[in-house]
């Protein structure tokens, strides 16, 4: 079995007196497509920012590639190779595609201000190399014919892709992408998935919150359910698709049951 | 609109720089520094300032306007933190060359460093407790630390109070070219040297890492994060940069004026070189300057009318703003990018 890349270990997180996340475990192992699913606030967005240290847990650690990450800065957990997309859209927009892009590459860049202010060879050297390697992330997610429009002005198709673009310029091991096909038609939908595939064929790990279950039956490899911020299942697609408990938090239960 | 196009000065430049070549640009930019230069030289024109000297204009308010507006833009206009308290670094320039040129013998390229490495501290000391601040809150607190250091600077005894410092030297000849109170050609050139030196800056790092990384903090400073930019240390370099040019600013103006006292640096300076990063367009360095050579010498312009240049000037401000809400010259929209073309 693969490596587990990042453990959530008994997360709790409240916000005053509200439980948002209440003792959640959570693993994920390298090259899966993990899906993060559950009725509207079970706590899925606030597993995202519990990862990438918007918030502080209350309680519990995460641990990611072997170091704690609890604690650290939001820009310190993003170099260390865990990037996100935003369920409302979060671009640049008055930097076109490719700065979008750019910008997100920019923390792995060993030259700072003083150098850049000199145009050392290595700054010099590194902007021609980030610039190339925006082009390919573009080109590779498909939204490459956009790189000098102004991300404000394109499609919101394609703006969703740039996000995952962005992401993917801080060279994450891990992806959380956080509603990707919100919005989109079933026809949308179908290239979404192929796009997700195709990125964990590339070798990064994801992590998906989505509501579109035949995405997510298509594509995942094992679905977590979150319920009022406590995890209920924990399988392959098929298997929680039948939970009862699954189907209880999202139908409800029939009155004569109870 | 047809008419619209017509007037946007800012795409039409642009579009001349664009479709020039290499030669071409080096040979518009030589001209343009070569022509301002010449303009102290022009004082019997219709650019005249009646009462006030033409050429003492010239350096002050309107080149170290410029100069403190290019310096406020970088951090209000690049990186989008509203700073209130600018004239407090104009202040330390300033009075770190009155004191170190009436107490010891360096002159004023020597204090320079130290007038600039000064700003730059207290925009380090500013910065890091209150960059975690921002929009209002961070206005605030930057224009509380404009009045301390002015009121520090009112009510000690070793800024001479409120009497200020008199008999600040002058910079030392540079060859043939003198610094005279009478005619101040020299010290409108070294203001300008200063002024390219901090356009160079600005593009510079417009087009890299650091340009881009203010970029993002303006637009959303959470995602800029979250996508990896050190917020943090680049508002901190920001306002230490902006600091660094007021400074410098400071340095020059109190060498230039030979006296200074508290009251050169009320809130009134701060607003005003706000005001001109506003007026000419807030985020483009052209409109920068633009809008800062205009407030600057506006006032002088029209002193022949005494008490009413204030109204005429407000006038201007409320009609321009009406009309330009951007500014004269607002941030390029067009869709370009920062990036340089042909990989640097």
């Amino acid at each position: 079995m693969a490596k587990v890349l990042l453990s959530l270990e008994n997360l709790t997180m409240k916000f005053g007196g509200v439980t948002a996340l209440n003792e959640v475990n959570l693993e994920i192992r390298e090259g899966e497509i993990l899906a993060l699913i559950g009725p509207n606030g079970a706590g899925k967005t606030t597993v995202f920012n519990v990862i990438t240290g918007v918030y502080q847990a209350t309680s519990g650690s995460i641990n990611f590639n072997g170091q704690k990450i609890g604690g650290k800065k939001r820009f310190q957990i993003t170099g260390l190779g865990i990037a996100r997309t935003f369920q409302n859209i979060r671009l640049f927009g008055d930097m076109t595609t490719l700065e979008n892009v750019i910008t997100a590459t920019d923390v792995h860049k060993k030259s700072g201000l003083v150098s850049s202010l000199f145009g050392t060879p290595r700054a010099r050297r590194e902007e021609r190399e980030h610039r190339a390697k925006a082009h390919e992330i573009l080109q590779f997610i498909g939204i490459d014919e956009y790189s000098d429009r102004l991300a404000r002005n394109l499609p919101y198709g394609v703006q969703r892709r740039l996000e995952i673009a962005r992401a993917l310029g801080t060279s994450p091991k891990l992806l959380l992408l956080d509603e990707p096909a919100a919005g989109f038609n079933p026809q949308e939908k179908v290239e979404l998935a192929a796009t997700i595939k195709k990125v964990r064929d590339a070798g990064y790990t994801v992590l998906l919150i989505e509501h579109d279950m035949s995405l997510i039956m298509g594509i995942s490899d094992r679905v977590v359910v979150l319920d009022f911020g406590t995890k209920i299942a924990d399988g392959s697609p098929a298997d929680v698709q039948n939970d009862p408990r699954v189907i209880e938090a999202y139908l409800g239960v029939p009155a004569d049951a109870s | 609109m047809k008419i619209r196009n017509y007037w946007n000065l800012r795409d039409w430049g642009a579009g001349i720089w664009e479709r020039s070549g290499r030669p071409a640009r080096v040979l518009i930019a030589l001209t343009t520094i070569f022509l301002v230069s010449l303009l102290p030289f022009a004082g019997a024109s219709f650019l005249a300032t009646p009462i006030a000297a033409y050429d003492a204009v010239l350096v002050y308010p309107v080149a170290v306007f410029v100069l403190m507006a290019l310096g406020l833009n970088i951090v209000v206009g690049k990186s989008g933190m509203l700073d209130l308290g600018y004239v407090a670094f104009f202040a330390i320039g300033a009075y770190t060359m009155a004191i170190m040129g009436t107490t010891t013998s360096l002159n004023t390229w020597e204090i320079m460093p130290f007038g600039i490495a000064f700003a730059m501290i207290a925009g380090v000391i500013l910065g890091l407790p209150t960059l975690r601040l921002r929009g209002d809150y961070l206005a605030i607190v930057t224009l509380g630390f404009g009045e301390i250091v002015r009121l520090v600077l009112l009510n000690s005894s070793w800024s001479k109070g409120p009497n200020g410092i008199a008999n600040v030297p002058m910079p030392p000849d540079i060859g043939p070219l003198k610094f005279k109170l009478d005619d101040q050609k020299v010290f409108f050139w070294v203001v300008l040297i200063m002024i390219l030196l901090t356009i160079w800056m600005i593009r510079r790092l417009s087009v890299r890492r650091p340009g881009r990384a203010w970029e993002a903090i303006r637009q959303d400073e959470d995602a800029a994060e979250l996508m990896g930019v050190a917020t943090l240390k680049y508002k901190i370099w920001s306002f230490t940069l902006g600091a660094a040019i007021g400074g410098a600013a400071g340095v020059l103006y109190a060498s230039k004026n030979l006296f200074i006292a508290p009251e050169m640096f009320t809130l009134n300076v701060s607003i005003l070189i706000l005001a001109c990063v506003v007026f000419g367009g807030i985020g483009n360095i052209w409109g920068v300057i633009v809008g800062a050579v205009i407030l600057g010498y506006l006032p002088d312009r029209i002193r022949f009318i005494s008490d009413a240049r204030l109204l005429v000037f407000g006038l201007v401000l409320v009609i321009v703003m009406n009309f330009r809400p951007d500014g004269l010259l607002p941030r390029k929209k067009r869709e370009k990018a920062i990036v340089k073309k042909g990989a640097i």
